[in-house]
Order: C-alpha cells, then sequence, then structure tokens
C-alpha cells in the first residue's frame, strides 16, 4: 500500500498540532513565576532602571500574545532568536549541545536494547529459573535505585579508587581523540542504560510469555516446527510489538537530555541547557527545546508506525 | 585592643618586608597549568551581561581599583586609590557633587600589545551605559555625568552626586580596549567568545558546558620584586562541574586541583585527600532570616521576638559541621562600621513562648499557638537544592516546632526564587548574601522602603534617612556614626534575624603557593598574577 501517501498525511496533521503545542508552552512558560531578568536581580548593583531598560529592548513588556505571535513570526521566517543569558543564537547554542547529547543517549539507547532484548527473552523462556530470578531481582534494584547514588558510587569505584576513568567531563581537555572519548562515555552510558535494561527487559519478558502461551505458538511447536523458529520467527515477532511502542517514548526522550546524568557527569548535553534555561526562564532557548522535543515525539510515532508495519505484516496504512 | 590598633599600620608594611624578603629568597617556579572547578554553567565571559560573578573574567579584565584579601581597596590600572586625602577626591557644588580623578599606570598594556589609556576608561562608561547595550550590570553609569581625558594617562570623572559606592561600581570588573570594541554590537560581538583585557591572563577557548581556558598574557604590566614577568602560571583551566558531588570526585581523583565554595556538608570528605590542602577562608557573606511584614502574624514585632529568642544558633551550626560564626547585626565583622551596641537576642525558649503570649496566642490542640482561631503556621522559604540551607531550614522548623510555631518548607530555585524575593512570596526566608567590599549601597536596596529588593515591606522612617546619609558621605566616621543607628533600629524592628558569617571552604594543591582567598564578592581570582605552583 501506499505508505508515501500515508507518511505525507501524518505530517501534515502534524503542523497543526505543533502549533497548538507551541501556544500551550508558550503559556505554561510565562505562568510560572519569575521572568528571565530575575537572574540579575540577584544583584544589587544592577540597577531598576537597566532592568526596565532590559525589559523593554527585550520586548518583556508587551502582551504575551503579542511576544508570542512575534517569536511565532520570527520561527517562520526560520530564527530561533537570541538566548537571553548567552546573548548568542539560539540555534548556535543548542548546535553545541545536541551531539553531545545524541552520543550519550544513543550510545546508552543501544547499550539498553542490546542487554535487555536477550535478557527478557532468555528470562521468559526459562521461566521460574535461576537466571529468571536473578533477573527479576536485579531489573527491581535497577528500577528502584536512585540514579545519582549510583553514578557516584561507579565514579567513587572507577575514578577515585581504580583510577581507570575519568569520572566526568566529556573529553580530557587538549587531548579528545576517539578512545579517549570512549574512555569518558562509558560510565554515563552504563548509568543511563541501567533503568532503561531494567524497565524494557522485564517488558519484553512479560509480552514474550503472554505470546508464548497463544494457540499458534502451540500449532507451530505441534507441526514440528524447531524451538529456534518458534521463539525468533512466531514468538518474538509478535511480543516486539507492544515493547516497540514503550521504546519509541524513551527513544524521543533522547534528543531532550538526560538531566541527572549530564550534571552528575558534567556532560554539556541538552538536559542541563534546559535546566539552565529554565532556571534562567530564557524564553527563546526553552522553546527552542521544548519545540525540538515535540517535533522528536512526533517523529518518533510515525516512525514507530514504520515499524509496526515492518514488524508485523497485518499491520498496513491506508 | 588600643595598643594593637595603634601597632597596626607599623605591622603591616615589616609583613610585607618580611614577605618580600622570603619571596626573594626562594624563586618562584614559573609555569604550570591550575585546574579550577566552576560550579556553574557560566553564560557569558561579558561580565556586566552575566548572571553569575566574575571569576573566569577577574581572570582576564583588569580593574582601575580592587578590593583585595582583606577587603581593602588596592591600585591597579591607576596608580593609587583615590581618596580626598590625597585629593583623588574632590567635593564640588557645596557637597553636592564631586570628582574622582584617576591617574593611570605608565606602560600598561592590553594582551594585544596596544597602550591603556584613558580613552578606554571613558569607552568603558560610554559602552556599558549606552541604553543599546543590554547588559544589566550597569550600576555606578547614571551616577555620572561626564569623563574628561585630559591626557592618556588621566581620566577625571564627574558624579552628579556623591556616590560613596563608586570603587565598588561600573569599573571593579575591569576596562574594556576602546581599539578592539568601538563602534561594534557589544550584545553581540564574538569578541565574548575569545575575550581580552588587561588582566594576567587571555582566553583562548571557550567551550559552552565544559570549560573556559585562559593562557597567560605577555603583556601583563605586573613584575615581582626580581623584576620577572607576571603571571608565574601559564594556563588556568576553568572546568565546568555542576555538581558539587562530582567537584570532590574530581579533587579526589585529581582531575582538578582548586574548587571553591565547596558544601560544609561536603568538606569533612575531602579533610584527608594527600596533596590536596583545605582553606577555611573568611568572606563577607552571611546568613539570615527575613520577615514578611505583609503577613498577618510576623508584622507582630512580638511573633518575630520568638523567632530570635527560639532559634538556637550553635545546634544549627552543629548540624552544619560547625563552621559559621555567630552574628548579631547584619553587618559581618570584617566592616569597621559593624556595630555592637545592637540588641542582642539570646537563645532562650521561655522567652519566645513568652513574647508569643503578649502577643495574644495560646497552645492550640496539636502544640502549635493559636490566636482567634487561627494557627501559626507561616511559609518557609529557602533555595531549593542547597543543602546547607535545606539542612539549616530543618533545625530551624524543629526549633520553631518546640515553642509553638509551624514552619512548612515552601523551597523554590531560580528565576521563582528571585522573584518571590523581590515580590515578597514568603512568610520567612532563610538565605545568605556576599557583601560588596563597598556594602552601603546594598542595604539601602533591602532595608530601605523602596529599596529594589526590600520583598518584605519592612518600612522605618530612622532606616531610610540614615542609610541615605550613609550612602552620601565618604568620612569612614560618619558611616560608621549613622550606620550604627540604622543597626540598632532594623535589630530592635527584627526586620531580620542575623545569623550566621559564612567561611567558604577552597580546596587547593598543595603545590599552589601565594594563593590569598578574597572575601568579597569579586571572587577568589581578582588577583591571579602572582599565584605560583611548585613543580
Amino acid at each position: 500500500m501506499n505508505f508515501p501517501l500515508y507518511l505525507a498525511r501524518r505530517i501534515l496533521s502534524s503542523i497543526p498540532l505543533l502549533l497548538g503545542v507551541s501556544i500551550l508552552l508558550y503559556g505554561v512558560l510565562h505562568l510560572a513565576p519569575g521572568g528571565p531578568l530575575d537572574v540579575y536581580a540577584d544583584n544589587p548593583s544592577v540597577s531598576p532602571e537597566a532592568l526596565k531598560n532590559l525589559e523593554r529592548e527585550l520586548g518583556l513588556d508587551q502582551p504575551v500574545p503579542v511576544q508570542y505571535l512575534r517569536w511565532l513570526g520570527a520561527l517562520l521566517r526560520g530564527e530561533w532568536g537570541y538566548s537571553i543569558r548567552s546573548g548568542r543564537p539560539v540555534g548556535l547554542d543548542i548546535s553545541e549541545r545536541i551531539g553531545p547529547t545524541l552520543i550519550l543517549g544513543g550510545s546508552a539507547f543501544t547499550l539498553a536494547l542490546l542487554v535487555a532484548l536477550p535478557l527478557g527473552i532468555l528470562s521468559a523462556l526459562r521461566r521460574y529459573s535461576a537466571l529468571d530470578y536473578s533477573f527479576t531481582f536485579l531489573s527491581f534494584l535497577g528500577i528502584s535505585m536512585p540514579i545519582f547514588w549510583l553514578a557516584l558510587m561507579l565514579q567513587a569505584l572507577f575514578a577515585v579508587r581504580l583510577h581507570l576513568l575519568p569520572s566526568a567531563g566529556l573529553e580530557t581537555i587538549g587531548d579528545g581523540s576517539f578512545l579517549d572519548r570512549l574512555r569518558h562515555l562509558i560510565l554515563p552510558a552504563c548509568i543511563l542504560a541501567v533503568a532503561n535494561i531494567a524497565s524494557w527487559g522485564r517488558f519484553v519478558r512479560s509480552s514474550m510469555l503472554d505470546v508464548l502461551g497463544l494457540d499458534y505458538i502451540r500449532t507451530a511447536r505441534a507441526k514440528g516446527l524447531s524451538e529456534r523458529v518458534v521463539v525468533y520467527r512466531h514468538a518474538l515477532r509478535n511480543a516486539l510489538v507492544p515493547v516497540i511502542t514503550i521504546i519509541a517514548l524513551d527513544f524521543a526522550g533522547i534528543l531532550s537530555g538526560a538531566v541527572v546524568t549530564e550534571t552528575i557527569f558534567a556532560w554539556p548535553g541538552m538536559g542541563r541547557l534546559f535546566i539552565e534555561a529554565m532556571n534562567g526562564r530564557d524564553y527563546p532557548v526553552l522553546m527552542a527545546l521544548l519545540m525540538i522535543g515535540s517535533l522528536a515525539l512526533i517523529a518518533t510515532n510515525v516512525l514507530t508506525d514504520l515499524v509496526y508495519s515492518l514488524v508485523d505484516p497485518r499491520i498496513r496504512y491506508e | 585592643m588600643g595598643l594593637a590598633m595603634r601597632l597596626k599600620p607599623f605591622a603591616a608594611p615589616l609583613l610585607g618586608l618580611f614577605i618580600l624578603l622570603g619571596g626573594m629568597v626562594s624563586a618562584q617556579d614559573r609555569g604550570g597549568t591550575l585546574t579550577v572547578a566552576l560550579g556553574y554553567d557560566l553564560d557569558t565571559l561579558d561580565p556586566y551581561a552575566s548572571g553569575f560573578l566574575t571569576d573566569v573574567q577577574s581572570t582576564f579584565l583588569e580593574p582601575l581599583v580592587y578590593p583585595d584579601e582583606n577587603a581593602k581597596f588596592q591600585p591597579a590600572l591607576a596608580v593609587e586609590v583615590p581618596t580626598l586625602a590625597n585629593k583623588g577626591i574632590r567635593i564640588t557644588d557645596n557637597g553636592k557633587k564631586m570628582i574622582v580623578t584617576y591617574k593611570l599606570r605608565p606602560g600598561v598594556k592590553w594582551a594585544d600589545g596596544e597602550p591603556v589609556t584613558s580613552a578606554d576608561v571613558k569607552f568603558t562608561w560610554e559602552a556599558i551605559k549606552d541604553p543599546k547595550y543590554l547588559g544589566p550590570e550597569k550600576d555606578g553609569t547614571e551616577e555620572i555625568e561626564r569623563i574628561e581625558t585630559p591626557d592618556p594617562l588621566t581620566a577625571v570623572i564627574y558624579y552628579k552626586q556623591i556616590f560613596s559606592g563608586f570603587k565598588s561600581a561600573l569599573f571593579s570588573y575591569g576596562i574594556l580596549p576602546k581599539h578592539v570594541l568601538e563602534g561594534k554590537d557589544l550584545n553581540k560581538d564574538p569578541f565574548w567568545d575569545k575575550p581580552f583585557g588587561a588582566g594576567p591572563f587571555r582566553v583562548t577557548e571557550f567551550k559552552r558546558g565544559q570549560y573556559v581556558i585562559v593562557e597567560r598574557n605577555p603583556n601583563y604590566w605586573r613584575k615581582d620584586a626580581a623584576g620577572n614577568q607576571l603571571p608565574y602560571i601559564d594556563r588556568i583551566i576553568f572546568k565546568i562541574i555542576p555538581n558539587t558531588n562530582t567537584t570532590v570526585t574530581q579533587l579526589k581523583s585529581g582531575e582538578v586541583n582548586f574548587a571553591y565554595n565547596i558544601p560544609f556538608t561536603l568538606a569533612p570528605s575531602i579533610d584527608n585527600v594527600p596533596g590536596l590542602k583545605v582553606i577555611n577562608a573568611k568572606t563577607l557573606a552571611f546568613r539570615h532570616l527575613t520577615f514578611n511584614f505583609k503577613n498577618e502574624f510576623l508584622k507582630d514585632l512580638n511573633v518575630r521576638k520568638a523567632f530570635a529568642y527560639g532559634v538556637d544558633r550553635d545546634s544549627i551550626n552543629k548540624a552544619l559541621g560547625g563552621y559559621l560564626k555567630p552574628l548579631n547585626t547584619f553587618v559581618v565583622s570584617s566592616f569597621d562600621f559593624a556595630s555592637n551596641a545592637v540588641p542582642i537576642y539570646k537563645y532562650d525558649p521561655a522567652k519566645a513562648k513568652a513574647a508569643l503570649k503578649e502577643a495574644g496566642f495560646n497552645p492550640g490542640p496539636d502544640g502549635i499557638m493559636v490566636k482567634d482561631g487561627k494557627r501559626l503556621s507561616l511559609k518557609f522559604m529557602t533555595q531549593a537544592g542547597r543543602a546547607e540551607y535545606e539542612l539549616a531550614q530543618q533545625v530551624i522548623i524543629a526549633q520553631m516546632k518546640a515553642v509553638g510555631v509551624e514552619l512548612i518548607p515552601d523551597n523554590k530555585s531560580g528565576a521563582a526564587l528571585s522573584d518571590a524575593r523581590r515580590k515578597g512570596g514568603y512568610d520567612v526566608w532563610y538565605s545568605g548574601w556576599i557583601t560588596p567590599a563597598d556594602p552601603i549601597d546594598s542595604y539601602v536596596s533591602f532595608y530601605t522602603t523602596k529599596g529594589f529588593n526590600n520583598g518584605s515591606g519592612y518600612s522605618n522612617a530612622t532606616v531610610d534617612s540614615f542609610l541615605e546619609k550613609a550612602s552620601q558621605t565618604l568620612d569612614p566616621s560618619l558611616v560608621t556614626l549613622y550606620m550604627a543607628r540604622v543597626q540598632n533600629q532594623v535589630l530592635s524592628d527584627l526586620a531580620t534575624l542575623p545569623l550566621f558569617e559564612a567561611p567558604q571552604i577552597i580546596a587547593v594543591t598543595e603545590k599552589l603557593q601565594n594563593f590569598k582567598p578574597n572575601p568579597t564578592n569579586q571572587t577568589n581570582f581578582r588577583n591571579t598574577s602572582d599565584w605560583w605552583l611548585k613543580k
């Protein structure tokens, strides 16, 4: 069938959605107490006149709907505006952060997928075995353990005690080789993957168990198919559909960055930029980050639909 | 005491001589890299636009005068600190206006080799004052009527009024190079990616969210006693590490070798790290409670007195590791005009309860005081995410509960905190503040009726008039006189309850020599030129 047509329809229908989201976000951000100039007001040597002038220059004295329309107008011309905090174009501020975030989020995602899938499947196949019990125990530990605590413990072990890995940062200043960056990536990527491994693994396990108990699996076995074919061709493909939904939602979150992990590991990603921009009410940066997040979510949803149809031939888009 | 006071003027130069001799005997090593943990995500290298203190900026911009390790002003680009005595300050128009003359040091160059002249001083004022320039740090620009530059080494600044805070304002961050910035849009100019000034270092790389590298400025003006060009250190790396736990980890693993503002709660964990020296440095910072006069209970002096008697400084200090020093007035002890003649409120729960009784409260069924059917329950704000503040808050909540006052934590951070502070979005507020070296203007902003930072609604005619007088005199003895009145009034009214003077905990490598912590808000990096690293 006509997937391109379906895709075009989805993309067109996402435009009013994005517009609605932007109005909502703009409104909510301006409802939050304080404004971009409050950070400066902490300083006793900043005069009220200077703040008034700044407010006028930045257009913050205008009514919120007017500010929104100006922002939207600039956006349609392809301009994200200037960050109030850094005085630089928003696009530049974000472009520097997006790389590190994709590297960290992407590698953690891949790692989690590579571990969670086989573990979940094995756990389901050998239900109530020692492996299943220990995986269940470890995954509950992984889900319930505070990430920042685990991160600090691993830093103390690998950086302070063993001197094997750097404790934080993107690279050694002045080095920045592939190997050096890889060494810096190991701890934060593992930490970020832990929670996902635990939750995805649980999901794969229960989804597999559901499918393995169905009639057509019994039929497949009865007609003499090998266990391998039964598990991977028949059971897994069907078990994956609900799993993909969960994983796709987490995938969309990669672009928003991981606030806790990025902060503890001094990783210059989007999550930290968001927190800084939020604390300073840097509206242009916040709106750009939130819109990118929304866009990623919508794009992931379309992608997910595509993957559904690949995994399950019964799913068709008309 | 009197003898010590008289000895002081002699002791200081003598001490200086010893230091000088000491310096000559053991030659300083040149070179090396200092790696500093910067605890915040630096927004911009423009000191007039940054929302943070000027740690990094102080290494590459040189001011006219600056507060030293004792919060006393020293000349940098200027030959001497202007005073009435040396005729650097002249009062005109029957005491209504003043003229400040800076004589600049001859032969000083910008990092790019061009000479520093009085035209740069004038340019800095014009550039910052310009309404098109969006940096909010414009303090001290409006007070200036005009600047004249009769010769390249003389800047004459005509003030519209007597402005006692002139040293802390405008020029204290550093002079900007006119030959580079004239005619540019200071808000967006790429200069700020790799800025330089006349300071000991210049910025060579700024990676947002990661680090700033500053390297030796080969044209720096200062020389040591032996005639060697300063600075000694090759390079300072400021690593941006937003989490204090990570900072401590990096100190232990040796990935950074200089960190400051280490939370008291984490300080004990670095006490015995080999190669690391922990410094407990005096600062101009203090901690206090602020009461909102718009609250129906708190506008009664007796309720505020219940706090003054009900809060036990000693046990809070104990909970925080014992680093703090009790404080009875809002002026920290480093200032000569800190008054001893203020009302002292010693911890006494019985007196706290008596004050509440006086205010018409009686104990309710759950132990919390009640008046006219209303429970004495108040919103208690402090900065969210700051372990030290939140811990102190917990202790105060327990102490006030014991005298029948319920405090409900309502913590905020970032813009929400600033907003609440200025508009009074709290009942009781626990906070810290670093006083500038010239503090009168900041007291004006906190305690006068129309003060910009006065969100508590406190208003007292005596305080207003004496703070205005204090801000408009240059005579230290008059400042002491006026500020004694102000302190006595504010403490009698309990507009604020001062609690502690706070030191800063700094951890540095044992190799670092000549480092002198700076107690002011001009940061520890105000004069880095004579620091050196033992090889």
